[in-house]
């Protein structure tokens, strides 16, 4: 049974994870990365002189896609090592797993003395990290993954770091989420809405309105997933200290680091005023806190006019490629807010080393390379060429004649984003630079928070988490679809909080927040 | 003088080949169960991997804390106690007045039928199930409302956010989904009974509800008061899909849903904690332990035969 | 008689009527997995819905010959499992049941306990992977767990105490019979309904399982069916979670998600209805023959 807890909590981080999961890029990183992997290849041939005796390393990663025979996963396997051997004296072992099974097999695996040298987090960065699953990198970041450590760079890598010792290498993607409210462009010509006035949440009530007002039969606003019609994503600047966006618990707001108790600031009362006023207008979905379906469902039906949510890629992008999910309706997107990165966006996905490895510095190597070199991250993510893909005359890929992802031998490339680095992998069909361009400066210009690279440890304050926990998922789901009054719900929510021991938690944040203030 | 010898020989090589029959599954029990047993130390340690789990730091009891330092501790209790009591009493009723029913109709093809079908639901997983409720009860779509109630002339209710029907509703589920199932052990005790007993009983003219009353159910209380025993074991355990699935995780049912399943489901989903879920475990199987002792020991007192051990 | 008629009648009537309430939610889900995305949306799940589609069928048909296999490795394990897991439940539970068996007591205690305490996944883990090397094999599915339940032993030695007389077992015994003989011979040929019981019961819980499948399996060549069906429904999940650019003109558009959950649904009890009647006949001397009088 636990398991399925694990499942079912997985299943939601991956819808989580993966909004910020995209592929496609081209190599537009400049140059220099590569000079600084050519010494360390150099460094690395020097060390394994003997040949015939190489460092296995065993890479596991997960798959969204079909798990390769042992054959077809072999070809791959070999073609990477012809590349590792030479220039990390290495050989590596690729163990794709199923996205829907992967933490436990990670974790069954580790505890059960497997040899894994290299797993990502998949969200779970802090339970690895104190579990003491992870190895501490700190000191052999710079030596054996120079090339990723520059294209990271120093403040995402402080991302991974848990009392100053660094555990991990975030995935090189477009990380910045963006909030926007996704229409249905038709609709709205069709009733003349002028979106481009849409600039907050604020503003999506008349729109709403319009809608409903022209269109009585549709509901305007669909529920993103259960429990959640897109205010989680639009709380503005604020950095949920290591806590699930979904479960906030103690968070800093704007660049005051105070830790502050979210229900109780005027922002949060006035957002759920707000969604209960679209509530009893009849605006937004009467069960959004139960419904099962997620907006790319609801939205096929034809009934519902938008959702607010929050992506990684440009306005046109994002209603491009929503569009083949929700039955071929004509999408729009606009941008209602800004993009703020905390900690636990970047960490989210990070590349960590087994604390049981017995090759840390050959493991090391191996993942400098999925950020470094082409050749390694093409062949984890499209395979062999000629067989698993073909390349265009642009220079994106595509599966060869009559093949498509299920029936080539191997692909991960619905994984693609989770491994290495995104902005060197081929571009699946059309390539578009100007999009990479534009998720590149969003990950650079989207304002951090003051906090970035503090990691909160929850051990000394478990108790209070499992009650506190329980209590947001009784009140909140409902206060943000609008099925709760917020005028007499908060104050029961914020006093149920402060029984299970909620103000401890905070208390305890503010005590580690200060604490890595001052090492800083 | 020689024949006891004699016997007391026979007794003991009778004793050892019991024994060796037993063997087999004896082993599979101790490698599957009593070994891995190990890992109930998780309980009362500070889990780390490099470490491993002797070696993790003690906890003491911090592991168990979450379970009681919570408002909620009477009620997650109190909860999966109520409901088990009334799945043990109710369930056992209905699967005993199935299994009856099905013996007494005396037509083959039509039992075979009727049994299939009824097992069907228990081939279905929670989440599915979950599914089905939900289209039955949801506010916008759902069955109840939009057709039952609408035809009755009744005001839509919101399911999801009204309390007072849950715990019925968890029932008709409960027994919706086990009927067939548990009606078959009965079946075959029923099958188990010697059918002169019947034969005698008609010839002095008993009525089959006599009968019924009379054989039938007195000679089915050995199977009852295993299973009960069985499920007393169990009794701080819950279905975690049925009380999770079904309610759709809805927060406003949490007063009639929450069982310790759930809460600790919920409570550990972000911690992922080894050591504070080997100690739900270990606390749900102590109480269950110690219930089933006594309750043994009770039915031992009265009834010997009908002990479990 | 006319008695007996009447309640033969009154029987027949409330079973029906429970059957078919018990049917109802069944028929919904069939009919669901043949309506068309949209309309379930949009009209919520209906036994007559606006429009029927074939879709979630096609989508489940590109898997078809995986499907298949995993079809096999479900059926092998199912028989292959609950013939060993009856074999070794039966002989747990006829000494437990034997009166003269000196440790009875201890033995039943021994089984019992495995019903109520265990040391979680990891030990398991260790144990079944480490010094059984059953990870990636077919015994994965088969061995761990399942192979003995204290639940079943329980119920079989009730079974052999309360409905076989001791009368029988002492008949034997001056025939010269060995405890093994009596077993097999005597006991094992009278528990026929029980053994039905368990097969029945050990047969779903092999059939549904999927957790050896998540714990000791990472090939798909050894995916049960309903790992197989939980790995789609996933990878739908994260595909429909999943705006990813790089989808266009691939062709993974349109993805039926809740009607394929229906279908699978379908798909995973399909086998046991069509297989079952076989195996009731198989059983014909087990619950429902002996249980049906006259």
């Amino acid at each position: 049974m636990r398991n399925v807890k694990r499942f079912l909590s997985l299943i939601l981080t991956v819808a989580m994870t993966l909004g910020m999961v995209a592929c496609g890029a081209a190599d537009t990183t400049s140059s220099n990365s590569d000079a600084s992997s050519a010494d360390s290849t150099k460094e690395a041939a020097a060390e394994s002189s003997t040949p015939g005796s190489y460092d296995q390393v065993t890479y596991a990663y997960c798959t969204f896609n079909n798990i390769p025979t042992e054959e077809d996963l072999d070809v791959v396997e070999e073609a990477i090592n012809e590349i590792t051997r030479e220039k990390i004296g290495a050989e590596i072992t690729l163990m794709p797993i199923q996205i829907f099974e992967y933490s436990s097999k990670i974790n069954l695996a580790l505890q059960g003395g497997e040899k894994i040298d290299i797993f990502e987090s998949l969200g779970d960065f802090g339970s690895y990290v104190s579990s003491d699953m992870c190895y501490d990198i700190t000191d052999l970041i710079d030596t054996y993954a120079p090339g990723a450590k520059e294209i990271v760079g120093d403040s995402w890598l402080d991302a991974c770091k848990s009392n100053g010792v660094l555990y991990g290498i975030p995935t090189m993607k477009p990380i910045a989420l963006t909030p926007m409210l996704i229409y249905r462009q038709d609709i709205a010509d069709e009733l003349g809405i002028d979106i481009s006035k849409v600039n907050s949440i604020e503003d999506v009530t008349e729109v709403l309105r319009a809608v409903k007002a022209g269109k009585p039969d549709m509901i305007p606003l669909a529920a993103v997933q259960t429990g959640e019609i897109g205010l989680s994503t639009n709380y503005g600047e604020v950095d949920f200290l290591n806590d699930d966006r979904y479960k906030p618990i103690g968070v800093l707001v704007g660049d005051d680091l105070t830790v502050t108790d979210l229900y109780g600031t005027d922002h949060f009362r006035d957002l759920c005023k707000l969604v209960r006023g679209w509530y009893n207008d009849g605006l937004v979905m009467q069960d959004a806190a139960t419904t099962n379906s997620a907006a790319a469902e609801t939205m096929s039906s034809g009934n519902y006019f938008g959702y607010l949510a929050a992506y990684s890629y440009p306005e046109e992008d994002t209603a491009a490629s929503l569009e083949a999910q929700v039955a071929g309706y004509d999408l729009g997107a606009k941008i209602i807010g800004d993009a703020y990165l905390s900690t636990s966006d970047i960490n989210a996905i990070t590349f960590m080393v087994a604390s049981t490895t017995d090759v840390p510095e050959a493991a090391l190597k191996f993942l400098d390379l999925t950020y470094t070199d082409e050749d390694i991250i093409n062949l984890l993510i499209y395979g062999i060429e000629g067989r698993d893909y073909v390349k265009n005359a642009d220079g994106s890929v595509s599966y060869p004649e009559g093949q498509d992802a299920a029936t080539v031998p191997y692909t991960a490339q619905l994984s693609c984003g989770t491994l290495g680095n995104f902005f060197k992998m081929y571009q699946m069909g059309v390539a578009n630079d100007a999009s990479l361009e534009w998720e590149l400066e969003q990950n650079k210009s989207a304002k951090t928070s003051p906090a970035m690279g503090f990691t909160f440890d929850s051990s000394n304050v478990k108790t209070q988490y499992t009650a506190v926990l329980n209590v947001i998922s009784q009140y909140l789901p409902g206060l943000i679809c609008g099925s709760l009054d917020p005028d007499t719900e908060i104050d029961k929510f914020i006093q149920a909080l402060n029984d299970a021991g909620y103000q401890d938690i905070l208390n305890e944040k503010q005590t580690q927040l200060d604490a890595w203030k001052a090492g800083k | 003088m020689e024949k006891t010898l004699v016997k007391s020989r026979k007794k003991r090589f009778s004793n050892l080949s019991l024994a060796l029959i037993a063997l087999p599954g004896v082993l599979y029990l101790i490698i599957n169960n009593y070994i891995p047993m190990f890992g109930v130390f998780l309980a009362f340690k500070k889990y780390s991997l490099k470490k491993g789990i002797f070696g993790s730091d003690w906890a003491g009891f911090d592991n168990f804390k979450f379970l009681f330092k919570t408002k909620d501790a009477f009620i997650m209790t109190r909860n999966t106690v109520l409901y088990n009591v009334a799945f043990i009493i109710i369930g056992t009723i209905v699967a005993i007045a199935v299994a009856v029913m099905m013996c007494e109709l005396g037509d083959k093809k039509r039992v075979k039928g009727f049994q299939a079908l009824l097992l069907l639901p228990n081939l279905l997983s929670w989440v599915v199930i979950g599914f089905i409720v939900y289209a039955f009860l949801n506010a916008d779509s759902g069955y109840l409302n939009n057709t039952v109630l609408r035809t009755l002339g009744i005001n839509p209710v919101s399911w999801y956010a009204t309390t007072g029907p849950w715990p019925a509703i968890l029932i008709i589920v409960f027994l919706w989904k086990n009927m067939g199932y548990q009606s078959i052990v009965y079946m075959a005790s029923i099958s188990g009974i010697d059918k002169s007993i019947y034969e005698a009983a008609a010839i002095d003219g008993a009525s089959k509800m006599k009968q019924i009353f009379k054989i039938t159910l007195p000679l089915l209380k050995p199977t009852v008061i295993t299973l009960v025993l069985m499920s007393i074991g169990r009794i701080f355990y819950s279905d975690f899909g049925l009380f999770y699935q079904v309610p759709q995780n809805s927060g406003a049912l949490f007063s009639v849903t929450q069982t310790i399943d759930t809460y600790v489901y919920r409570g550990l989903m972000e911690l992922n904690d080894v050591g504070m879920s080997a100690a739900a475990g270990l606390y749900q199987s102590f109480v269950g332990f110690v219930l089933v002792l006594i309750a043994n020991f009770t039915v031992r007192k009265i009834d010997p035969d009908n002990a479990l051990f | 008689m006319t008695e007996s008629k009447a309640f033969n009648r009154v029987s027949t009537v409330i079973l029906t009527i429970l059957v078919v309430l018990a049917m109802l939610p069944i028929v919904l889900i069939v009919v669901a997995s043949f309506t068309a995305e949209t309309t379930l949306i949009r009209d919520g799940y209906r036994f007559m819905p606006k429009e029927l589609s074939l879709d979630a069928y096609y989508y489940m048909l590109k898997q078809g010959k995986i499907i298949l296999r995993s079809y096999g490795v479900s059926f092998l394990v199912t028989f292959g499992g609950t013939a060993v897991s009856v074999l070794l439940t039966t002989m747990l539970a006829y000494p437990m049941a034997r009166k003269a068996f000196k440790y009875r007591n201890l033995l039943a205690f021994f089984v019992f306990f495995t019903m109520l305490f265990n040391g979680g996944i990891v030990p398991s883990y260790i144990m079944w992977t480490r010094f059984f090397h059953i990870k990636d094999t077919i015994w994965a599915l088969m061995i761990p767990n399942y192979l003995v339940s204290a639940f079943n032993v329980i119920l079989v030695k009730n079974y052999f105490q309360n409905s076989i007389p001791d009368s029988l077992i002492e008949a034997a015994q001056l025939d010269g019979a060995s405890e093994f003989q009596i077993f097999v011979k005597v006991m094992l040929p009278l528990a026929v309904p029980t053994v039905a019981t368990i097969s029945l019961f050990t047969g779903i819980a092999y059939w549904n399982d999927w957790t050896n499948g998540l714990y000791y399996v990472n090939n798909e060549k050894f995916y049960s069916i309903q790992q197989l069906l939980m790995k789609i429904m996933s990878n739908i999940q994260a595909l429909r979670s999943n705006s990813n650019a790089s989808l266009l003109g691939t062709g993974a558009v349109d993805l039926p998600s809740t009607s394929v959950r229906m279908a699978m649904a379908v798909i995973g009890i399909l086998p046991i209805v069509i297989i079952y009647p076989f195996v009731q006949k198989y059983l014909v001397k087990g619950v429902i023959v002996g249980a049906v009088k006259g």
